[in-house]
């Protein structure tokens, strides 16, 4: 049993981390922070620096929390990936952040959330940004 | 000696139009360098059909621009995700990446920026001093000569390029034999054309190397292959210190003489410089432990050696009319599509290409100085883009490219044969360099050893007897009989080289295991 | 070590740390892509250049070879392809243990659907222009082969074909096959 993240280095992400250290303090669970890039380019905004890695288990470990931190690449569908760590490690809660986007930016750009929310096995906790 | 013609050579470059296009050629260059995947060779090839509308000097300064432009942009991602753009920047990572890891990787930049500018600089010089020397010579040879050369020019490459030197001497043998496709000249009879209308004037230069190069490239890079993705680096002040620089000086020194010295040799060239280059700096210096692991010198030698070695490749083109490797097989391509004949004659036929392009070296030098230093986080940006995307991008520009060239469809399925075959090759290990290289030499080669025989009344021996041609087959049987030589004698002394120094053992910070020697010299 | 002299010993060292730099660089370039392909294709690149260089031999010999005084036609290509051909013989009878070939994998069908696609592209241009062929092209590449979204596919693959319109027909009036 344990609690996954799917991290990116923005508000949103941070604040699922938070929420993911929380809940995982509280249920005595270990933390598996998923932060997936996409495949392909040799640079992708998304993926985090070995520093921030680091950064991220001593935030976890701060709070008396057992973190891996993974870095799978995705392909088409990051929900899928997020699916299959999920299936992988046994996990009971994903947690994500959550951006607001317009209709029209819904509609370009489309939903990894909504994907996730909506394919996942398991509970899914959407957490926003601390204002 | 007589300075008019150089100086109307600058005359040339200065016109806006050629300035344009060496602007552009550097900056197709730098940004084919910072993307691992195509390279110049292909970026060339792809290009070719642009040649055919603008004015000779025109198209050599901009393809030149690219060949050297590439130089400086595989540094960049060397230097700051570990992954080299280009083959002659890959040891540039060693201390490149180790001091981005300390925080210096501005330093690593700016050096390698000024480096490569000193080592072009530098060889351009080299440049304009030998060329004409070397032309005035060479106009004392004759067809045996030529047929020695052109055959020397195409076993160096074969020998030290990449992949193994036993498939790189068939696949340069295979490239004569396409080039005799054809109608003889001699005697007019049609030899492979399989009584197809389209081969009867023989294969045109420019599918091929489309075919073989860009298409190729392309095809290969389709495949998937499990590339780490890295996080986005982040360069602050791109500029070495007053330490890096004085540190700094005697590599550079080096570099630029290694560099100018080994691109000249056909094959040598800018991989091996970098190489050379690097293993003489850790070599020389006091203390050797600091290699691999930040030492300024590890990246001001190889980038600078390089650089030069990309300059002074030019030299056999342009002087002796003998490419000396896939790139300059390219550009010889490339002239002959404008009808100019490259050799000897170049100098005094067609000064204004031999001038203006040794002169837009300067500038084009001048150029990615100016814009390595403040657009390092430019470049990089392009890195975040997939080349699933490029991908079907310039498999269109290399198919309709070739079609606008004779606007023939024949044209299009022969790149797509040749890039088949480039493909291929590159899958059971063949170079298509040398095959390419082959092919634009072989009617030269051809031509020249049958006109020889015709002076020597059929004797062969004519070849040995003419001390120069006689020197150039001397090298040929040097080269192909010293790697044998090499194993032999390694064989003998029973393997020294498994014994590491200390030095040696420092080095290593990728996870390799000891290298397998055997296999390295098998090749 | 051994008890050569000292600028043997320096001039060995030094070779030492080249090809130990070309080894190493060798192993990193090399985890990307596919493993080796065994000795089974190392003999059959030399197979097929052989039979290159056989039907070269033949073929040249029909030609006519003529004498040394008078080369005919077939001659250079005759020497060339002995050469071939005896040097594919050498590959095949040594050159097994080389590492420099790539497995196909399961990825090397796109490569061959790639290929497919181009050939379409060659076929259909004379008939309906290069419009409608180079908007397939980009489709099956980025959608089949490259595995982008059908948003990205679609805006990339219209503003590329309009950008090529725009160079080619509009900037550079260069007769290309086209529908509009």
């Amino acid at each position: 049993m344990t609690i996954i993240v799917g991290y990116l280095d923005t508000p949103e992400g941070r604040a699922a981390l938070e929420t993911g250290i929380a809940e995982a303090a509280l249920r005595d669970l270990p933390l598996v922070v998923v932060n997936s890039p996409r495949r392909g380019a040799p640079v992708d905004d998304d993926m985090l620096a070995p520093e921030q890695v680091s950064a991220i288990v001593d935030r976890a470990t701060d709070h008396g929390v057992r973190v891996e931190v993974r870095q799978p690449l995705h392909g088409d569908s990051l929900a899928e990936t997020l699916e299959s760590v999920a299936r992988e490690v046994d996990a009971s809660l994903v947690v994500i952040g959550l951006r607001h986007r317009s209709p029209v930016g819904k509609l370009i750009l489309g939903s990894t959330a909504q994907r996730i929310l909506l394919d996942a096995s398991v509970p899914v906790l959407a957490v926003k940004a601390d204002r | 000696m007589d300075f008019t013609p150089i100086i109307d050579g600058f005359g040339i470059v200065l016109q806006p139009t050629n300035l344009l296009y060496c602007l552009v050629g550097v900056l197709i260059g730098m940004l084919i360098g910072v993307l691992p995947g195509l390279g110049p060779a292909a970026t060339i090839a792809i290009l070719l059909p642009i040649t055919y509308g603008i004015e000779p000097v025109s198209a050599i300064i901009m393809l030149a621009g690219i060949f050297y432009g590439a130089q400086y942009g595989g540094t960049i991602t060397s230097v700051l995700l570990r992954l080299p753009g280009e083959a002659s920047s890959v040891v540039t990572v060693f201390d490149g990446f180790a001091m981005a890891k300390q925080g210096r990787a501005g330093a690593a930049l700016g050096i390698a920026a000024i480096g490569s500018f000193i080592g072009g600089t530098v060889s351009i010089i080299g440049l304009s001093v030998l060329a004409p020397v070397v032309a005035g010579y060479a106009l004392d040879f004759g067809p045996p000569e030529y047929a020695a050369l052109g055959l020397l020019g195409v076993l160096l490459v074969s020998t030290v390029g990449n992949g193994g030197k036993l498939k790189a001497i068939i696949a340069a043998s295979i490239g004569l034999l396409i080039a005799t496709v054809g109608r003889d000249t001699f005697t007019g009879a049609e030899r492979f054309t399989f009584a197809n209308l389209n081969l009867a004037d023989g294969i045109d230069f420019v599918p091929i190397a489309m075919g073989l190069f860009g298409l190729g490239e392309i095809l290969y890079n389709l495949e998937e292959n499990h590339k780490k993705v890295h996080a986005p680096a982040k360069v602050t002040k791109v500029w070495p210190s007053r330490k890096d620089l004085s540190d700094s000086k005697g590599a550079i020194a080096r570099g630029s003489g290694i560099g100018f010295g080994l691109g000249v040799l056909p094959g040598g060239g800018a991989v091996l410089s970098s190489l050379v280059a690097y293993a003489v700096e850790k070599r020389r210096a006091k203390q050797p432990e600091r290699f691999g692991r930040g030492a300024i010198e590890g990246v001001a030698a190889p980038e600078t050696a390089n650089n030069a070695a990309a300059t002074s490749s030019f030299i056999p083109l342009l002087t002796l009319g003998i490419p000396a490797n896939a790139t300059m097989a390219l550009m010889f391509g490339a002239l002959l599509i404008q009808g100019v004949q490259p050799g000897p004659q170049l100098v005094d036929s067609h000064p204004d290409i031999f001038w203006g392009v040794i002169n837009s070296m300067y500038i084009g030098n001048i150029l990615l100085l100016i814009m390595s230093i403040p657009m390092v986080g430019i470049f990089v940006r392009i890195l975040r883009v997939r080349p699933a995307i490029l991908a079907p991008i310039t498999a269109l520009i290399t198919m309709l490219g070739v079609y606008t060239v004779n606007n023939s469809v024949f044209d299009i399925y022969l790149v797509i044969v040749f890039g088949v075959v480039g493909y291929l090759m590159k899958k059971f290990g063949f170079d298509p360099g040398p095959m390419v290289l082959a092919f634009v030499l072989g009617t030269l080669i051809e031509s020249s050893a049958r006109q020889s025989l015709l002076i020597f009344g059929g004797d062969p021996t004519g070849f040995v007897s003419r001390p120069i041609s006689g020197t150039i087959l001397a090298a040929i049987l040097a080269v192909v009989l010293f790697p044998l030589v090499r194993k032999v004698i390694r064989a003998r002394r029973g393997e020294p080289a498994d014994v590491r120094t200390p030095e040696e053992a420092a080095v290593s910070q990728a996870p390799a295991e000891t290298p397998d020697r055997e296999t390295t010299d098998a090749k | 070590m051994s008890t050569t002299s000292e600028p043997a010993r320096q001039q060995a060292a030094e070779v030492d740390i080249l090809e130990e730099l070309k080894a190493e660089l060798a192993h990193d370039l090399e985890e990307e892509r596919p493993p080796h392909a065994g000795p089974l294709a190392q003999v059959a690149a030399g197979l097929v250049t052989l039979a290159l260089g056989v039907a070269g031999m033949v073929l040249a010999l029909g030609y006519g070879l003529g004498s040394l005084t008078e080369p005919g036609p077939g001659l250079w290509p005759f020497a060339v392809a002995v050469a071939v051909t005896a040097l594919s013989i050498a590959q095949i009878v040594f050159g097994r243990e080389a590492q420099d070939t790539e497995q196909f994998t399961r990825s090397s069908a796109l490569t061959g659907l790639g290929v497919l696609s181009l050939i379409g592209l060659a076929a259909l241009l004379p008939v309906i222009g290069f419009e409608v062929p180079s908007l397939v092209l980009m489709v099956i590449w980025l959608r089949f082969l490259g595995g982008e979204s059908w948003r990205l596919t679609a805006v990339i693959s219209v503003v590329t074909v309009a950008a090529f319109y725009a160079l080619f027909v509009l900037a550079l009036s260069i007769p290309l096959p086209r529908l509009i």
